[in-house]
């Protein structure tokens, strides 16, 4: 029963979006229900699975039309669920469920809903099979249907400004990464003469040849294209900016996570390539490279949704140099910070949306005020920024304190100096992120409102449901997450440093052992977390706080007093004496004393991204050919 | 009864009320100093004390663009998480929660309270505050840098693999092999240290942020009442922390053995140090531009903390 689960939710996403494209084009009814239906059925067919797979700790395989593998060789295409992938199906279907309840109130303005539905469930179904798949060229597939199935939505809005640009983007950067992966494929299976990834991942064991490394490094820089690392990162921000923002939540979420998993998957489990130094380093370096290339354009962008794509690259940096560590604790802060980046970044998309649903633009130079029409909108956003800064009660607080001890813990185990340099990086990258984040919330929620602004309204509960799931889930993974760790983040990890039980249930017990790959269960990792007893300290003083200001407020001398219907002169802005005017500090140009002591660095990158198809095109071919050739020289 | 030692340390020692006394304290302390060394007599000790309870009996008006939660939420948050830090520094041999402390999270808290500075300036709408709130931030990027290698420097000389940022383990370490400060190499991070402690409790001449003459305090321009009080409170109590956070790195390992003798000390240490680092620089020194503060945080004092991280990195 269990073991049709993963097949069953990756085919009723498909099966849906053909019934959508069928029926629903027209009836608003059986299209929202159609979707929802897939979505959720996926979400609870995937949530039946955490029992066995990560609390039992056994893999799910199943073979389409019960294409055993015959004498040791695989033949059909196999779906495999270990812990691994379940994590990241778990994030898969949680977020398109979200996303589908946010687009019912969303998209209500928009035309040709059919389509869009239709390419929806197309991505939700090829990103959860990419996730599902035990085959790799299966999984080549997944990322193909991904990749246009983005393209699409990207320029869904193709009557707005930019929507078509930035599909020709994505389209052409996507094809690259998409063909360095085919072409890495297939020189694998001219080696190993099988395309199942337990059995290549049995076979590699023996020893990598020259053409499986140049394999490698092209299946890691495609990889690395779909997950947007610099300097494959450029598509991204137009892409993000240009999509419906429910989609681009979807893009940040998950779409750019699928790559990091393909990421994980092969360099940890089919070519356990964690041993050499050399992966490790050049890993480390894009990551760090990625996640402040990412967090700097970000501090100088104009447009809201902008703005967040170039953090989700950034946040990526994170991820990747965490999973370049090897060690099990920077895997599991990888992991961890992966999952909260779907929570944090999939709130301010949200967020973003619901600016833009109600006032139409998301440009940070004509916003202001917002907080006092959206005071729920405000709130999310707040939880979003605080979570994505790092800050602590708030889940990015912990993932990034576990990056942070992993990479130190490296540097000085390693005694490698460039390990403490990524440390610093990681540190002042939060800072920034912080710096941007308050730059939104002063240009967007705070500050005096627009009068082309004085009717804007709440969005509707459709859209703000998710977020307030969003925003608690935030909080309760920042607060519980030893619970966390427990069911979804170790054995998550152990699945990925424990190959031999992958290979085992896929091709036959005993298989791993008869190849050489190692069966012994790796530890599973125990470390001291910051003790999540001190929130029962933080909750007794806020208790304690609480109590200060309701003796004040009862106070009557040292009561607060709030604006009427009819303001009096004390409650107006002060403005030296003069008479209150329009005067809000704009966002766009907030950190200028920063700023002008980096436009050196500012000037470079802004002509380097300089918005030009070939530019891009050359920075994502010469990228691919320094990965393969690294790898192909020191990793040997 | 685990419960009522939980609330007592977080309350009364070393939480909310120790550090807050402390650090109003240590605010007369500068301006009493302050005012003889510009030959004025200035106010007694007690006076930062006296300022508190007054501005906590006055009324708080909202004004009316802002947005009243956050606009009355941030100075208690940024309370809360002083009071939390505080929790994390050792005080010699005094740690409230052994295997707990760590420089990550005091790092962390200790930005809550910035940022609740800049959120509460911000949620007010006032065009002041708005200047206010970018000076801030960017001071707030400016210190990052060396405030990181600092940090860094002194655990990789404390240089535990297992946990690497473990504030007990550089008090113990201070406890077997003497003060940070007495080993040379670490001498550069010290004063880097030093140099960074008036920007994060923004003193002269790094107050750009609140300004009083040019953006008439930048953030706390519309606060009034009890939430000016906080935040005036909040930035007493940062002065404890900073210096707290020296006495612990640099100058640890003393230890007599009853809490109360390791308190006074510590508390005498942190007065000398505040004297050091706060009141003589406040004295000698005039208000810097943002971009000039921010070239000289991540030229001079990140070069001096880069030194000494090197130097430590060597096995010196």
């Amino acid at each position: 029963m269990m073991q049709h689960f993963p097949v069953l939710a990756v085919m009723l996403l498909f099966l849906a979006a053909f019934l959508v494209e069928i029926f629903g084009s027209k009836n608003k009814v059986i299209r929202n229900g159609l979707t929802l239906l897939a979505t959720t059925n996926a979400l609870v067919m995937t949530l039946a699975l955490i029992k066995p797979v990560m609390m039992n700790g056994e893999v799910i395989s199943y073979w389409m039309g019960n294409w055993a593998p015959v004498s040791g060789y695989a033949i059909g295409i196999g779906y495999e669920v270990d812990a691994l992938s379940l994590f990241f199906g778990i994030l898969v279907t949680a977020t398109f469920w979200l996303s589908s309840i946010y687009s019912i109130g969303y998209m209500n303005k928009d035309h040709h809903l059919g389509h869009y539905y239709t390419l929806f469930l197309m991505l939700s179904g090829s990103v959860l099979g990419l996730v599902f798949t035990g085959d790799i060229f299966n999984m080549f597939v997944m990322i193909e249907i991904m990749t246009f199935a983005s393209v699409a939505l990207t320029a869904f809005r193709n009557d707005s400004e930019g929507a078509l640009e930035a599909a020709f983007k994505y389209l052409v950067i996507g094809s690259i990464g998409s063909s360095s992966v085919l072409a890495g494929v297939a020189m694998l299976y001219s080696q190993c003469h099988t395309l199942n990834m337990a059995q290549l991942s049995s076979i590699l064991s023996g020893g990598l040849t020259p053409t499986s490394v140049v394999a490698f490094g092209l299946i890691v820089a495609g990889f690395g294209v779909k997950s947007y690392i610099v300097p494959f990162h450029t598509p991204a921000a137009d892409a993000y900016a240009a999509a419906p923002t429910s989609v681009s939540m979807v893009f940040s979420g998950m779409v750019n996570k699928a790559g990091v998993y393909g990421m994980i998957r092969m360099v940890y489990i089919v070519f356990r390539a964690m041993d050499h130094s050399s992966v490790q380093m050049l890993l480390a370096v894009f990551g760090a490279v990625t996640m402040f290339v990412g967090v700097t354009m970000a501090l100088t962008q104009h447009e809201f949704k902008r703005l967040l794509a170039f953090h989700s690259i950034s946040q990526i940096g994170y991820v990747i140099t965490a999973v370049s560590l090897g060690s099990a604790l920077g895997l599991t802060g990888g992991l961890f910070h992966a999952m909260n980046h779907t929570l944090f970044k999939g709130l301010l998309f949200l967020c973003a949306g619901a600016v833009l649903y109600r006032t139409g633009t998301t440009n940070l130079d004509k916003l202001g005020g917002l907080s006092k029409k959206m005071p729920q909108t405000t709130i999310c956003f707040l939880i979003g920024a605080g979570a994505i800064s790092g800050l602590p009660p708030f889940n990015g607080f912990a993932s990034k304190w576990m990056i942070y001890q992993g990479i130190f813990t490296k540097a000085l185990t390693s005694g490698n100096f460039l390990y403490v340099i990524i440390t610093v990086t990681a540190l002042i990258v939060s800072v920034m992120t912080l710096a941007s984040f308050i730059k939104v919330t002063q240009a967007v929620f705070f500050g005096q409102l627009r009068e082309e602004h004085n009717d804007v309204k709440e969005v509707p509960a459709v859209m703000l449901i998710p977020m307030y799931i969003m925003a608690a889930l935030c909080v309760i993974c920042g607060t519980i997450y030893p619970l966390v760790s427990k069911y979804l983040l170790f054995p998550a990890a152990n699945a990925s440093l424990n190959v031999g039980d992958y290979i085992d249930k896929m091709m036959g017990a005993g298989y791993a052992e008869a190849a050489g790959v190692p069966t012994m269960l790796v530890e599973p990792v125990t470390f001291s977390f910051w003790n999540p007893v001190l929130w029962l300290i933080l909750f007794g003083i806020v208790f304690f706080a609480a109590v200060i200001v309701i003796l004040l407020g009862t106070n009557e001398r040292g009561k607060i007093l709030t604006a009427g219907e009819k303001p009096e002169a004390k409650y107006a802005t002060f403005f030296s004496g003069e008479e209150e005017m329009f005067s809000q500090v704009g966002g766009s140009d907030l950190f200028w004393g920063f700023k002008k002591n980096w436009k050196g660095y500012y000037k470079v990158f802004t002509e380097l991204h300089s918005g030009i198809v070939t530019d891009y095109t050359s920075y994502t071919v010469i990228a691919t050919a320094i990965i393969v050739m690294c790898l192909f020289i020191f990793m040997r | 009864m685990q419960i009522l030692l939980f609330l007592v340390k977080v309350l009364i020692f070393p939480g909310a009320l120790f550090t807050a006394c402390v650090g109003l304290f240590l605010a007369g302390i500068d301006r009493k100093v302050i005012a003889h060394m510009q030959k004025r007599i200035g106010p007694p000790i007690r006076q930062p004390m006296y300022d508190f309870f007054k501005l906590m009996g006055k009324e708080t008006i909202v004004p009316a663009r802002a947005n009243k939660l956050v606009f009355l939420g941030a100075p208690i948050a940024g309370f809360i998480s002083l009071a939390i830090v505080m929790l994390f520094i050792p005080i010699f041999g005094f740690t409230a929660f052994s295997g707990t402390a760590d420089l990550i999270v005091i790092l962390y808290f200790l930005t809550i309270g910035g940022v609740a500075l800049i959120v509460g300036g911000s949620s007010s709408g006032s065009p002041y505050a708005g200047i206010g709130i970018s000076r801030e931030m960017v001071t707030m990027m400016s210190y990052e840098l060396p405030f990181v290698l600092v940090l860094l420097s002194v655990a990789r000389k404390v240089g535990g693999s297992t946990l690497a940022f473990s504030m007990n383990q550089i008090a113990d370490y201070q406890a077997a092999n003497g003060s940070l400060l007495f080993s040379w190499s670490m001498i550069p991070a010290a004063i880097a240290l030093l140099l960074i402690i008036p920007a994060e409790v923004g003193m002269q001449p790094f107050d750009v942020a609140e300004a009083e003459t040019e953006i008439c305090e930048g953030p706390l321009i519309e606060y009034s009442g009890a939430a000016l009080g906080m935040f005036k409170l909040n930035t007493a109590m940062k002065m404890c922390i900073m210096t707290g956070l020296f006495t612990s790195l640099f100058l640890g390992g003393i230890r007599t053995g009853t809490v109360v003798c390791d308190a006074i000390i510590f508390v005498a240490v942190c007065a000398v140090v505040t004297l050091v680092c706060i009141t003589t620089i406040h004295a000698v020194t005039a208000r810097l531009k943002i971009e000039h503060l921010f070239k000289f945080y991540w030229t001079v004092v990140s070069g001096l903390a880069l030194a000494s991280l090197i130097l430590v990195w060597m096995g010196l």
